[in-house]
């Protein structure tokens, strides 16, 4: 891995991976201006595959396509990340086609996207898990753009203007930090110049500060969304707890691991689905953003195993706060969070990303192996401790079900 | 050594050739060369929902989930929970032709790691108790006295999951209607009637009937002394003279000659539609080939004909929503056009998808859409290639489903060779109006 700054102090870095046959490169760029609507940034996100000043939103799709270029771009709460994938040799028309969907994007398709996306959201909403996720999220991040989902898409959109949407898009490009990754079989100078040809006069403002407020939870919620003709139950509970610029940050991802997230020898998943029956998918998650992270719990059961279930979480989180965890159990859940993040960065797009991921967030490209140690570090008392410090009220719990079993959650 | 016959093929996108060892009593093994510090150990079995009837349905996915309740050398939940405390990914999967079971983890200090992987795999694969307080009791649906829930009802929570999933719904409706008598009209995973009474000795039966030498591949990916893993692989898969068991052979169902169509209701707000036509047999490369163009061209990507026309272009919208997809199974195929739209305009959805279907039947596909799609598929060649489970995952497909790995071989310079005359003779041969199943799933109307 090496990183260099480009003279418009763009940071780049590099990995070079023998033999292989695509090249992936990453470009982020920070969100630090809170979006006023829910769905601006969503809305800009979508047209910036809609048309350049040089090319039409059908010629853009069609060279691509025609080249097998992998080019799109992810809104997440604290970016939008740029994605590029292809084979080595179409390397130098990917770049040049991302500088101008980049630097040139027209939003032209303005109201087009606008129908399409709230077509498209509809349709998610129509399956329950979306649905109980939508509600989840609104609400734990209540009055916040992190809480903006589909729903709250749905209730700002139509006031939003295509002007608004210019607006954040010239802001993105001129007053926010930027990181590029680039992951492949190459060499570096040849990359490098091919990023100065073509991203040059890209500004990056590195000293940008995020306006993104820290959220705030402050009391139990309960949120509940009837769907009469479910077959499951959809249930979520969720904490804010604290990020990855935490020291905790470790020591809460191996207790996730251990009570829900470590595959099929979870602590959840022995218990609610193994020795209970209770659903099939049963697990926990440990979320991180940039202001705020969410630790959760989620299972889809049969409507009226909704209250075994929720005894069966508290159960399960009651136990990690009040029984030390043994060596063993907590070597093992360090030893499949450390294995399984290979899994996880095995492909040139995966480790662009990673790397890319770290950069931006000011934790340095290299962050992955400081990650690893401090894994390692995390105790038994640890454990016992963030789960005493962090999982406890305020919480929300989200129960998607047919009406006549919500009545009584 | 025992004797083996070894071949080896050509594997585009590697730096290797994948070797292919055939050992006397019919278990075959493939090994194949991936740079880096993960392998990939699994074990694919002839069998599916291919094999089942209207009594098992269900029962290979049902065998899949307790293949995992234990072995005599080691109690449910140690194969879990050794590999993954060693940063292993281990899960199965059923499909129609397949059952395959996987790990995916790092080599480990001097490969003890895999070492141990490949021992655990091989007792799961050959020494399965399936114990009955595992299974958990037989019951009756809906009787809520049932205390003692096991397995039986996590699978009985998949099949409600996957009940109000809308595209799950229309396409299980679709399949079924799209044959008359080929086992493929049944769905994986069964029903809940069925998971609920099976008995623990007609799923043994099963097991020692279908996971047989002949009916097994074992596939490992990696980094790795190939000698080695082959000794390795061969004296742990100790069948101990297991009887092989042949694979009957099914008569192909004809498409349907008249379209067929199926409305459903449900409680959402959004139109759903699948259309799907009967495609070709796993072996006919062309017509494959032809087919997984013909999916790219009509709706793969913001270029595709779908998304242009009716999403892109359209003045007044209808579809939220268009793509196509296309299944390889051994047997034949299955090409799909799927759509979400406005409830309220159903009519004029299926009428537009059905004037796209007639442009492609009238040969109106461009070079450049031709083109593309040689080109996309090329590429999806090389994205199968980067990860050691995706490379497990495609040969694995080849031996099963392709019977053999010789395909991969040569899938390049056949995509290479392939005209627009065949891609335009494989729509009219497959893909004809006529010969097609559509359901459709609606709003249902609230009667108060």
């Amino acid at each position: 891995m090496n990183k260099i700054i480009l003279d418009n102090n763009i940071p780049v870095v590099f990995k070079i991976n023998k033999n292989t046959p695509r090249y992936a490169m990453c470009f982020y760029f920070k969100i630090e201006e809170p979006e006023k609507k829910a769905g601006l940034y969503s809305i800009l996100n979508r047209l910036f595959l809609q048309g350049t000043k040089k090319r039409s939103a059908q010629a853009l799709a069609q060279e691509l396509d025609e080249n097998a270029i992998d080019c799109y771009s992810e809104m997440k709460q604290d970016f939008i990340r740029f994605k590029l994938q292809c084979l080595n040799e179409d390397f130098e028309k990917g770049v040049e086609i991302l500088s101008d969907i980049i630097k040139n994007s027209t939003l032209e398709e303005f109201d087009k996207e606008v129908i399409k996306l709230k077509g498209e959201i509809q349709a998610e909403m129509d399956e329950p898990k979306s649905r109980a996720l939508d509600g989840f999220y609104k609400n734990i991040y209540k009055n916040h753009p992190y809480g903006h989902t589909y729903t709250k898409i749905l209730e700002d959109i139509d006031s939003i203007t295509k002007d608004e949407v210019e607006k954040v898009y010239d802001n993105l490009l001129n007053n926010s930090a930027k990181v590029i990754s680039v992951v492949g079989d190459f060499s570096e100078s040849e990359v490098e110049n091919l990023l100065k040809k073509y991203f040059s006069d890209v500004k990056n403002t590195t000293d940008a500060v995020s306006k993104i407020p820290v959220p705030e939870l402050k009391e139990n919620d309960l949120v509940k969304i009837a769907k009469d003709d479910a077959s499951q139950a959809q249930i979520i509970q969720g904490w804010q707890v604290p990020t990855i610029y935490h020291k905790d940050y470790a020591a809460i991802m191996v207790m996730n691991t251990m009570l829900g997230s470590s595959g099929l020898s979870s602590r959840l998943f022995l218990e609610l689905r193994d020795k209970k029956g209770l659903a099939y998918v049963v697990r926990s998650s440990y979320e991180t953003y940039d202001k705020a992270a969410i630790f959760s719990v989620y299972i889809a059961t049969e409507p009226k195993n909704i209250k075994t279930s929720l005894e069966g979480f508290k159960i399960e989180l009651d136990k990690i706060k009040t029984v030390p965890v043994t060596e063993e159990e907590l070597q093992s859940a360090k030893n499949n969070l450390i294995g399984k993040r290979q899994f996880f960065t095995e492909t040139n797009l995966q480790q662009a990303s990673l790397i890319s991921f770290y950069e931006d967030k000011g934790l340095g490209a290299d962050f992955e192996e400081k990650l690893i140690q401090m894994i390692n570090k995390v105790t038994t008392d640890d454990i016992t401790r963030v789960a005493n410090e962090y999982i406890k009220d305020p919480f929300v719990l989200t129960v998607l079900a047919p009406q006549q079993y919500l009545n009584d959650v | 050594m025992e004797n083996i016959i070894k071949r080896e093929i050509k594997y585009p996108y590697l730096t290797r050739p994948v070797e292919i060892y055939e050992r006397q009593n019919g278990h075959k093994v493939v090994l194949a060369h991936k740079e880096g510090g993960l392998v990939n150990i699994s074990s694919w079995v002839k069998t599916g929902s291919i094999n089942e009837n209207d009594k098992n349905n269900g029962i290979s996915h049902f065998l899949e989930h307790l293949m995992f309740k234990g072995t005599h050398k080691h109690k449910a939940g140690y194969f879990d929970r050794t590999l993954e405390s060693k940063g292993a990914i281990v899960n199965a999967a059923t499909w129609k032709d397949y059952t395959f079971y996987y790990v995916t983890l790092p080599q480990g200090p001097d490969g003890a790691y895999f070492k141990e992987a490949i021992e655990l795999h091989a007792d799961m694969m050959l020494d399965p108790v399936i114990p009955e307080d595992e299974i958990g009791p037989a019951f009756t649906l809906g009787d809520d006295s049932v205390s003692q829930k096991r397995e039986r009802h996590v699978v009985i929570e998949e099949i409600r999951m996957r009940q109000d999933q809308p595209w799950t719904k229309i396409y299980n409706s679709t399949n079924y209607n799209m044959y008359t008598k080929h086992p493929y009209k049944r769905d994986v995973i069964g029903f809940p009637e069925t998971i609920a009474s099976i008995s623990r000795e007609t799923i043994l039966d099963y097991y020692r009937t279908h996971y047989t030498p002949n009916n097994i591949t074992t596939i490992v990916v990696g980094d790795f002394n190939h000698e080695e893993v082959l000794k390795k692989v061969c004296d742990e898969f100790d069948f101990k003279g297991r009887e092989n068991y042949q694979n009957p052979q099914f008569e192909l169902d004809k498409p349907v000659h008249e379209a067929k169509y199926i409305e459903l209701k449900g409680k959402i707000n959004t139109g759903f539609a699948i259309t799907g036509w009967l495609g070709p047999v796993a072996r006919d490369v062309k017509d494959n080939i032809g087919l997984e163009m013909l999916a790219v061209i009509l709706g793969e990507g913001q270029s595709s004909r779908l998304y242009q026309n009716l999403i892109e272009k359209a003045k007044d919208p209808i579809f939220n929503v268009v793509a196509t997809d296309f299944y390889n199974f051994r047997d034949g195929g299955n090409f799909f056009v799927q759509a979400n739209f406005k409830a309220d305009k159903k009519e004029e959805a299926l009428s537009l998808i059905k004037s796209e279907m007639d442009k492609i039947l009238n040969n109106d596909i461009t070079q450049q859409e031709f083109l593309k799609a040689k080109k996309k598929l090329k590429v999806r060649f090389a994205e199968g290639a980067e990860t050691v489970s995706d490379i497990a995952e495609n040969i694995g497909y080849y031996m099963t489903v392709c019977n053999d790995l010789d395909l991969a071989e040569n899938y390049l310079q056949d995509l290479e060779n392939f005209t627009l005359e065949e891609l335009n003779s494989a729509a009219n041969k497959y893909l004809k109006l006529e010969n097609s199943v559509t359901t459709v799933l609606l709003p249902e109307i609230d009667k108060e």
